[in-house]
């Protein structure tokens, strides 16, 4: 018998990354049969395209990362396979992007081209993720990169697909709901049932529109503590905040809007509530220390109500995590970063909801307009 | 998994239950000449030369103090060995052959209940010196020290807490010894002239209750306080917050408040060295484990040889595979690179692990170690500004606050050892 030295602690808890992975996975799940069933040929050639480019970008890094040194000596194909690839390629390195390839499908439009979806995920695996150094170290999320990067250069050529499920109606001709109400919200808030709404038969991306497998899969992260709540609540709480204030100034308006359906038709339509569930949790771009997450959250709530009310794109929640993604770097910068809840903290989560409230109101009731 | 970690899994229900096996004769008794605290040592006797028991035999000099070293049994001095100290280190041991007769040195005299009543603090002080108490908790610090305190107190807290996971040396010595627990404590309270104390338990031991509850409704001043059940409940600002609602400042000295508090194990040390002017020759400990086949709780001689020990829990489990051999608690105590060991005053517990080789996953920064850290550190970025080697940064996360209690690397997703990158730190900040 042998005795080894070990530092203390020598006990472990039961826990790994692979299985948080494995929740996500779980959780992504029953979004993702309801987005096969709804467009079988379109989503099953976009699964199978994503995970093949996403997963395969991975393992040549893998393989451009373990390249053997420069010595002179001649080596063999198999002397750096088993240099770059034993004990560094593990089961991480297929979950993780495959995580990735299927967020990106899932938050991208049916009607869009093959050629802009493969454009988008190689851009985001690899301008998102890879250049950083791989699981762990990349700074935005790669799925929302690659999305916007093929929304902003293809988004033209993207086009309506009808199919059982949902069927385009004549009359309109937009990307998404969002973009109908960015072109006039009075108009269109009726259009949708609330129930429509909720079963995704609306147009849209291929997985934000199922807000009912969505909410079943976030219910599935937060009990398996693998995504935390605290951004979740924060992301939504300021947004439904911020979202009724604008509903009471829109109902201010004299328009006859109920403040509550409006936030409510907010709330289940575009990719809010996949980004707080899947995109914003995402632990590796989200700050470490709690204060730290719930500005987090707020943040990127701000900046998709602001994105959603007065910019010319419908691509709020998009935008809104690539910037709190990039606020996220700064809460965690050493100089301020604690886990304790300091006055300074408050005051900077509520200036978060008071400034934009106040924005909101000021625009949407004395400006008497908004985006349209 | 993002959550706060406080409880740890443990076998602590089946083997608190198992009265402790007595072997308190070994054939032979080590005592270190020198330890952590005291680099170097004296020996005032001659090989061949005779001892009795509680003897002074020689004497520790550390930078702050002196700490007399007394023998354990009675026999003859036979020479010097070296062996495996607490701390992991190759230390000299004075080897005496035990005689079997127990024979008592002159200086151990018992004291009248009259002849106690009337010390002084100032007497306390001297007594415990001379005994060479130290806190048998594990930490060492010399207890005249804390007799020294020229601070008014009015409350003392016995922490009996015990948080570590597996170990029930504290736990057997409660249930079995309990009249000198109370004792102990009584003196303690003469002493400080202090009214009130409190016994610190976690609240889960329902067989410490139902003892104690029965006992404590003779006795005055000393009251039983039910703590949390979590890790680490035990450490000192912890158990001070929870029993008295107290929060202590980083680095203040629980005097200042009006307290002093004591682990169990010492408090039952200064019963006898007030009572009989002894020093600590027995003490509890317990032997688990998954690497050993029985776990059992030991009442044994101080100096006895860990060799001596492993037959009686009938030997290592699996002895082909690579065993990890700890003195004190799994999440604080020391590896130690042989079985070649000697319980010495401070030795809690024993334990012997298979060796797990955990495979560290890349970091997903989940936050878990900031969550649990009970001094609202941050190791992850301790550990991102060890790897970067940015001294600045490291000062300004203020990685001293940390108590190395391991929760950060136990709740660790990735089973990275984050512990080992604060220790790092701890260097770094002290540049």
């Amino acid at each position: 018998m042998t005795i080894v030295k070990e530092s203390a602690p020598h006990l472990r808890r039961k826990a790994s990354v692979t299985r948080m992975m494995v929740d996500v996975l779980i959780a992504l799940f029953p979004t993702l049969v309801f987005s096969f069933v709804a467009y079988p040929i379109n989503t099953l050639i976009f699964y199978l395209t994503s995970l093949a480019i996403m997963i395969g970008a991975e393992f040549i890094y893998v393989g451009l990362r373990g390249i053997l040194p420069k010595d002179g000596q001649k080596h063999t194909f198999k002397e750096w396979f088993n240099h770059a690839y034993k004990g560094k390629y593990d089961q991480n390195n297929i979950l993780a992007p495959a995580i990735t390839a299927i967020i990106y499908t899932l938050i991208m439009p049916a009607g869009a081209p093959i050629y802009a979806f493969i454009v988008g995920a190689i851009v985001g695996i690899v301008f998102g993720k890879l250049v950083f150094g791989g699981l762990g170290s990349n700074i935005f999320n790669p799925a929302a990169v690659g999305m916007l990067f093929a929304k902003i250069c293809f988004g033209s050529q993207y086009q309506q697909v009808s199919t059982w499920y949902y069927t385009i109606p004549d009359t309109v001709s937009g990307a998404t709901p969002l973009g109908v109400i960015n072109g006039g919200m009075h108009a269109s808030i009726g259009d949708y049932q609330l129930f429509d709404l909720f079963f995704g038969r609306i147009p849209g991306t291929l997985g934000e529109v199922y807000k009912i497998t969505i909410i079943i899969g976030l219910v599935y992260l937060l009990i398996r503590r693998s995504a935390d709540y605290r951004i979740v609540v924060s992301y939504l709480g300021t947004f439904s905040i911020l979202m009724l204030i604008a509903g009471l100034s829109v109902m201010g308006l004299g328009t006859g809007i109920n403040p509550f359906m409006f936030l409510l038709y907010n709330l289940l339509s575009g990719g809010v509530l996949f980004g707080a569930a899947f995109m914003l949790t995402d632990p590796v771009t989200s700050p470490i220390n709690p204060p730290s997450r719930w500005i987090y959250g707020m943040v990127a709530a701000v900046a998709t109500v602001l994105i959603r009310l007065f910019a010319a794109l419908p691509e709020g929640v998009g935008f809104s995590i690539l910037i709190a993604n990039m606020v996220a770097c700064v809460l965690d910068h050493y100089e301020w970063s604690s886990s304790r809840y300091t006055w300074k903290k408050f005051l900077t989560m509520g200036l978060l909801i008071v400034i934009p409230a106040l924005i909101v109101f000021l625009a949407i009731f004395y400006g008497g307009t908004y985006n349209g | 998994m993002i959550a706060k970690t406080r409880h740890i899994e443990d076998t602590k229900k089946l083997l608190g239950s198992l009265p402790a096996v007595r072997y308190v004769d070994p054939e032979y008794v080590y005592l270190p000449i020198t330890n952590a605290r005291c680099a170097k040592g004296d020996l005032f006797i001659k090989e061949g030369d005779h001892v009795d028991t509680c003897q002074l035999i020689g004497m520790r000099h550390g930078p702050f103090f002196e700490q007399p070293i007394h023998a354990t049994c009675s026999g003859t001095f036979v020479g010097i060995e070296k062996h495996y100290h607490r701390n992991g280190k190759l230390v000299d041991f004075v080897k005496i052959k035990n005689d079997f007769k127990d024979t008592f040195d002159k200086s151990a005299k018992k004291r009248t209940p009259e002849e106690i009543a009337k010390l002084t603090k100032d007497d306390f002080t001297e007594i415990v010196k001379n005994c060479a108490l130290v806190g048998l908790g594990g930490s060492s610090f010399p207890t005249y020290v804390k007799f020294q305190t020229d601070k008014k107190i009015d409350t003392i807290l016995i922490n009996a807490i015990e948080c570590e996971p597996y170990i029930t040396a504290d736990h057997r010595l409660m249930l079995e010894y309990p009249y000198r627990v109370i004792n102990g404590i009584q003196y303690a309270m003469q002493a400080f002239n202090c009214k009130k104390a409190y016994i610190c338990i976690k609240s889960k031991y329902k067989d410490l209750k139902e003892v104690y509850s029965q006992l404590l409704k003779e006795v005055e001043g000393i009251e039983l306080c039910c703590v949390g059940n979590y890790y680490p409940q035990g450490w000192e600002v912890e158990m001070i917050k929870s029993a008295t609602g107290i929060q202590l400042n980083p680095g203040e000295l629980p005097s200042n408040r009006g307290i002093i508090d004591f682990n169990v194990s010492t408090i039952v040390g200064l019963y006898k060295a007030v009572k009989y002017n002894i020093p600590v020759i027995k003490r509890f400990i317990s032997i688990t484990g998954d690497g050993i086949n029985y776990p059992k709780n030991f009442r044994v001689r101080v100096g006895t040889s860990i060799k001596d020990l492993i037959p009686l829990v009938d030997g290592y489990k699996n002895p082909d595979k690579e065993k990890v051999f700890i003195l004190g608690g799994p999440m604080m105590g020391a590896s130690v690179p042989s079985d070649d060991c000697i319980i010495t005053k401070t030795v809690t517990s024993i334990l012997v692990f298979d060796k797990h080789d955990e495979k560290e996953e890349p970091c997903v920064r989940c936050g878990s170690c900031v969550l649990s850290c009970p001094v609202h550190l941050e190791p992850v970025q301790i550990m991102n500004a060890v790897k970067a080697a940015d001294k600045e940064r490291i000062k300004k996360l203020n990685p001293l606050k940390c108590i190395e209690c391991g929760l950060c690397a136990y709740s660790c997703t990735s089973k990275i050892q984050v512990t080992d990158y604060i220790r790092k730190a701890k260097i770094f900040a002290k540049l």
